[in-house]
This record gives C-alpha cells, sequence and structure tokens, in this order.
C-alpha cells in the first residue's frame, strides 16, 4: 500500500465478518476506498449493504477481519487500542444519527468535553467551545442541555463537539436520519460550509439530499462498492 | 469533566439515587456496629480493669477471678509473698461471699459481698462517707439509692449459710460509706467489708478469693506477672493481657456474630452500589460507546463510572456513621441489661481506626462495585454498542 501525499484515507481489501448464530455474516467482502484531503464523500446504499460497517472500520472503531486501513497516513490496526483512540480524539470528529450529547451536561461543555480529553487548558475550550457552538449557529444556547434542545439543535452541538479538536477528517453516521427536512437541509449546508474550509468528510447516508450535496459518492451494495463518481 | 458528567447523572434520578443510599447508609452502619462490636466488649474489659491502678489479678491456680467459689487458703501469707516480688506497688486481697440483709423474720435476695482491705482495694470508689471499719460496711450506690440506705444506717446482716440452714444469726453492721463500685451490672446491689469480718462471718478464716496486684511506675505488667508466678507457683498470675485474651476467647461468639453480620452488610452495600450503577451505566450505554468512539480513553471512561461507585459509598458512610453510632447506643443498652455484665462496659468501642477501617471497607466495596458495570461498559464491542444504541 502506498502512502500517497495528501491521502486521508486508504483502504485495501476490506472483509468484515460478524459472528451470528454460530456462522460468520459478511458485512463487508473485499473493499477498496481512498479518500483525500478535503473531500468530502457520500457512501450510500440500501440499508443492509454495509455503509456503517464501514464507516466503523474506515475510523478506526471496529477492526476488520481481513485487509488495511491507514488512516491519516497511520496502519490503524497496527496502531494499539490506545494510539487509535487518541488519534481519534486528537484528529478525527465522529457525528452520529442519534447524536449521543452526555444529558447532564450543558451545549458548551459536551463541546468542551472531547478538549478537556485532550488536554486543552480551560479557558482555551471555553472559548473555543463558544466559537463552535456560534459557527454552528447555536451562540445563544450556550448553556441549555440536550433535553432541552430540538433535534436539529442537538445535531449542531454534536457537529460542534466533533470539531473541538480540530480534525483532519470527520466521520458522519446517518447525521440527518433523525431530523425533518428542514433541519436536515440546514445541517448538509454545515457540512457544505465545513468541506468548503477544507475539512475530509465521510458521510453514510440513505438521505439523498445528503447525497446530493457531497461531491463524490460511493455506492454500496451487499457488502461490495459497487459505482464511485464524482459529481462535476 | 468526564468525572463530573458521571456524578451529575447520579442527581438525574433523585428518588432512585436517595434510595439507594439510604439503603447502604443502613448497610454502613450494620457494618460499623459490628466493627465495633468485634472488639468492643474486650477492649472495654481491658480498659475496666486497668482503671482502679490494680492491672494484675492472681487467683486460685487455674481459676479466672470469680469463676468459681474456689479460694486460696492461707491467703495472708500468700499475699505477703507477693508484695515481696520487686516492682510490686501495692496487694489488694478480695474475698468474695454472698449476705443476706434480714428484716424482722425475712431476709432478703442475696448480696455479692466482698472482703476488702480497706486501704488498698480496686473494686469501688467511695463516693460518699469513708471506707468501712470493724463492724462496718461500704454499699453500692443503687442499694444506698433503692433500699434507702444512707451513711450511718444499720443493716442486719446474715452470712449465705447460716441462712440456709435457718439460724439467721444476723450481726449488725454500720454502713460507713456509699460506693460506685466498678464491676457491678446497673442496679446491683453490693457490700464491701473488711475480708477478715468476711472470713469470719464465713468459716473461711484467711481464705482468698483473689489479689488485685498494682505494680510500681514503669514496670511492665507481663514482666511482673511473670516474677509474681515464678515466685509464688502454686497461683495463676494473670496480667490484664493475658483476662482480655482469656475474654476475648469467651466472646469468641460475639466475633464470630459480627463477621458475619458485617460479612451480609458489606455484600449488601455491594449488590446495592453494584445494581444502582450498573442501571445508571445502561441507560448511558449509548453516551459511553459515543466517548469510546470519540476517542476518549478505557481508562478515563472506568474511572468516571468507578467514582460513581466511590461517591455512592461515601456518600453512604456520612450518612450511616451517625445511624450506626445511634444504633450502636440502642443496642449497647440492650445488651447491658443482660444479667452479670458490668455497667460499665460497653459492647461497642469508639476506636477511631476500626471506624475508619469500617468506612473504607465501604468506600473500597463501592469502587469494587462500580468496576463490574464500568468494566462491562468498556469491554463490550464498541461498533456493537453503537449499533444496538442506534436501533
Amino acid at each position: 500500500m502506498t502512502d500517497e501525499p495528501g491521502r486521508v484515507i486508504e483502504a485495501r481489501g476490506i472483509i468484515k465478518e460478524y459472528p451470528y448464530q454460530g456462522d460468520a455474516v459478511r458485512a463487508l467482502r473485499g473493499v477498496d476506498v481512498d479518500v483525500s484531503a478535503g473531500e468530502m464523500v457520500a457512501v450510500v446504499g440500501p440499508s443492509g449493504c454495509g455503509k456503517s460497517s464501514l464507516l466503523n472500520v474506515l475510523a478506526g472503531i471496529d477492526p476488520p477481519t481481513r485487509g488495511t486501513v491507514r488512516l491519516l497516513g497511520d496502519d490503524l490496526y497496527g496502531l494499539d487500542e490506545g494510539a487509535r483512540s487518541r488519534l481519534r480524539l486528537r484528529r478525527v470528529g465522529f457525528i452520529f444519527q442519534r447524536f449521543h450529547l452526555l444529558a447532564v451536561l450543558s451545549a458548551a461543555e459536551n463541546v468542551e468535553l472531547p478538549m478537556a480529553e485532550a488536554g486543552v487548558p480551560k479557558r482555551e475550550r471555553r472559548d473555543r467551545a463558544r466559537e463552535l457552538l456560534d459557527y454552528v449557529g447555536l451562540g445563544h444556547r450556550t448553556a441549555h442541555r440536550p433535553p432541552h434542545l430540538s433535534g436539529g439543535e442537538q445535531q449542531r452541538v454534536a457537529i460542534a463537539r466533533a470539531l473541538a479538536n480540530r480534525p483532519e477528517v470527520i466521520f458522519a453516521d446517518e447525521p440527518t436520519g433523525e431530523l425533518d427536512r428542514r433541519t436536515g437541509a440546514e445541517i448538509i449546508d454545515l457540512f457544505a460550509r465545513l468541506n468548503r474550509q477544507g475539512t475530509t468528510l465521510v458521510v453514510v447516508t440513505h438521505d439523498a439530499k445528503v447525497a446530493e450535496s457531497a461531491p463524490r459518492v460511493v455506492e454500496m451494495a451487499d457488502g461490495l462498492v459497487v459505482g464511485s463518481g464524482v459529481r462535476p | 469533566m468526564i468525572v463530573a458528567a458521571s456524578l451529575r447523572a447520579l442527581g438525574r434520578r433523585r428518588g432512585r439515587t436517595a434510595l439507594a443510599l439510604a439503603g447502604i447508609a443502613v448497610s454502613a452502619a450494620l457494618l460499623l456496629d459490628m466493627t465495633m462490636l468485634a472488639s468492643g466488649l474486650t477492649r472495654s474489659f481491658g480498659d475496666l480493669l486497668g482503671v482502679s491502678g490494680y492491672a494484675l489479678r492472681v487467683t486460685p491456680k487455674g481459676i479466672l477471678p470469680f469463676d468459681s467459689e474456689a479460694g486460696i487458703p492461707g491467703g495472708d501469707a500468700v499475699g505477703e509473698r507477693i508484695a515481696r516480688v520487686p516492682g510490686v506497688k501495692s496487694v489488694a486481697p478480695v474475698l468474695g461471699a454472698q449476705f443476706r440483709v434480714v428484716r424482722g423474720d425475712s431476709a432478703g435476695p442475696p448480696l455479692f459481698t466482698m472482703g476488702i482491705r480497706p486501704g488498698a482495694q480496686f473494686l469501688y470508689r467511695l463516693v460518699e462517707g469513708s471506707e468501712p471499719g470493724p463492724g462496718e460496711v461500704v454499699v453500692s450506690e443503687p442499694m444506698s439509692r433503692l433500699d434507702g440506705i444512707r451513711v450511718g444506717s444499720t443493716l442486719q446482716l446474715a452470712g449465705g449459710a447460716g441462712v440456709s440452714l435457718g439460724r439467721r444469726d444476723a450481726r449488725t453492721v454500720r454502713v460507713s460509706g456509699v460506693g460506685d463500685f466498678l464491676y457491678d451490672y446497673a442496679e446491683q446491689r453490693s457490700l464491701a467489708m473488711p475480708i477478715g469480718q468476711v472470713q469470719r462471718a464465713t468459716g473461711r478464716p484467711g481464705e482468698v478469693s483473689l489479689f488485685g496486684v498494682a505494680a510500681a511506675d514503669g514496670v511492665d505488667g507481663d514482666d511482673l506477672a511473670r516474677r509474681i508466678a515464678a515466685a509464688v507457683p502454686e497461683v495463676s498470675t494473670l496480667s490484664t493481657r493475658e483476662l482480655m485474651r482469656e475474654m476475648d476467647r469467651r466472646l469468641l461468639y460475639f466475633r464470630q456474630l459480627a463477621t458475619i453480620l458485617g460479612s451480609i452488610a458489606m455484600v449488601v452495600t455491594a449488590l446495592l452500589i453494584s445494581t444502582i450503577v450498573t442501571i445508571g451505566v445502561r441507560e448511558r450505554f449509548g453516551e459511553i460507546a459515543t466517548l469510546r468512539a470519540i476517542g476518549v480513553a478505557r481508562g478515563r471512561i472506568l474511572l468516571a463510572v468507578v467514582t460513581e461507585g466511590l461517591v455512592l459509598a461515601a456518600a453512604g458512610c456520612v450518612a450511616g456513621l451517625p445511624l450506626g453510632l445511634w444504633m450502636a447506643r440502642r443496642l449497647d443498652r440492650i445488651l447491658l441489661s443482660f444479667p452479670g455484665i458490668p455497667a460499665r462496659m460497653t459492647f461497642f468501642a469508639w476506636e477511631a481506626e476500626r471506624v475508619a477501617l469500617a468506612m473504607g471497607l465501604v468506600i473500597a466495596i463501592g469502587g469494587l462495585a462500580g468496576c463490574i458495570p464500568g468494566l462491562a461498559a468498556v469491554r463490550s464491542p464498541l461498533s456493537q454498542a453503537l449499533r444496538e444504541e442506534a436501533e
């Protein structure tokens, strides 16, 4: 495998099997994916085609059964668990379908949390959390806790949290899956803005609007990449 | 921040946390009481032995103080030999007997009566009047109070044998003082009178039940006991430490009870904390999986969960400490009402180290109990946890 300059993700021959009732279910059947710096890639396909499995493998959450992944120049699964966690904390951002904010923390505290874990000084992380919440349009709701925010607002906080440690790449798994159409559109706009500013995004989605907004689409079916195209 | 978030999560379900805390407090109180009980009586007994300054007991061979009616014949001579042992400061002979107060034709219940040497005795402290001379007695404070006996009153006393034979050869004695009898149980009626008087009245001339021996300043009690044993081999010499050891042996069942109940309290504490933390972790499974996904180290998440257990246990201890002390006072009152237990003793000894040990145990259990759900949370396959939460 080469380590090409500007290449953020380089996955080769990814096979992922899950044990199921004494047997192995193959979710990925030999996937090759490359993502370059500054790209926004939408991974699309029907339910159960292996989109989320691929995202988890690429992001260092779930090791593949076979194959290799280079993420930001590191052989991801050659790293030990602690090093992989540190890589995710400091250089990667995550956005989930169900937001998964800490309900007992305020919006600002949720954004501060990854910075606190990365050892960012208190004043600096407080200022940055405010900046990020301003960026996602929630500067007026910094003290609110997630249960007092709408779904769209919670996803914005989750995006701000993903940006906290200035990641080089963001992985998003069905980021609009829990949102209504209008709120989903706002999140898509936010992603587009982030991408224009240079952030690499890999978004798993079955939302056609999200896919349309991505300059590059990777289409999956039955555990395989069946198509990949760059929008002109 | 992650630890603070974990602790705030406890406040999310206030009612549930409060109930769990109440349970932990009760368990902590029980553990505290059992820890205090395990050594309380022995320690209290040791304190009581030392309070008079007569730390050693010399008894008939192989007999513990007042364990039987056996006596030391030729007690005066034995006493003199003990007094000559280097390091002995004072020797106090005691002869135990039973007398009854006779009023008209009827005799009262048997009274524990001690023959003592008025200038050297360790059984009571005078609270009123003076030490008894010939034909005089000192009565215990409850006897004075309950029977209306004052200094200067006279009593008709009959020895146990005389009464049982129906002869009732009572003799008149004058009450010279009222004493605080150190080894009496609550409301016990007791008498003390010169030892010669008891020896004559009971037909046991020269006999002594036991000697109390005071060591000179700076003399080790155990060393002195060994020297007395060598000089007077026909008697048993027991230091406070030996008596406490014997007491410990006799109170083995108390310690076993304390150990069993204490262990139950620890198990209940562990179950309570483990259950409440497990429920909390299950409710936040998605949050925890997300934290792991975004790169928070497993150790940090485990620390946060374990801290929940520790804080629950510590808070339970804070509430359990006063509860335990209150329970100990109540139980002590009940147990001390058993016949034959000196009122000055306590079943529950407050020892800072033991209390710290009990509370430390509860907190350690809290940490361990938090480890179980904590480890389960950080060891579960991450992708599976995220998938389950997304479904």
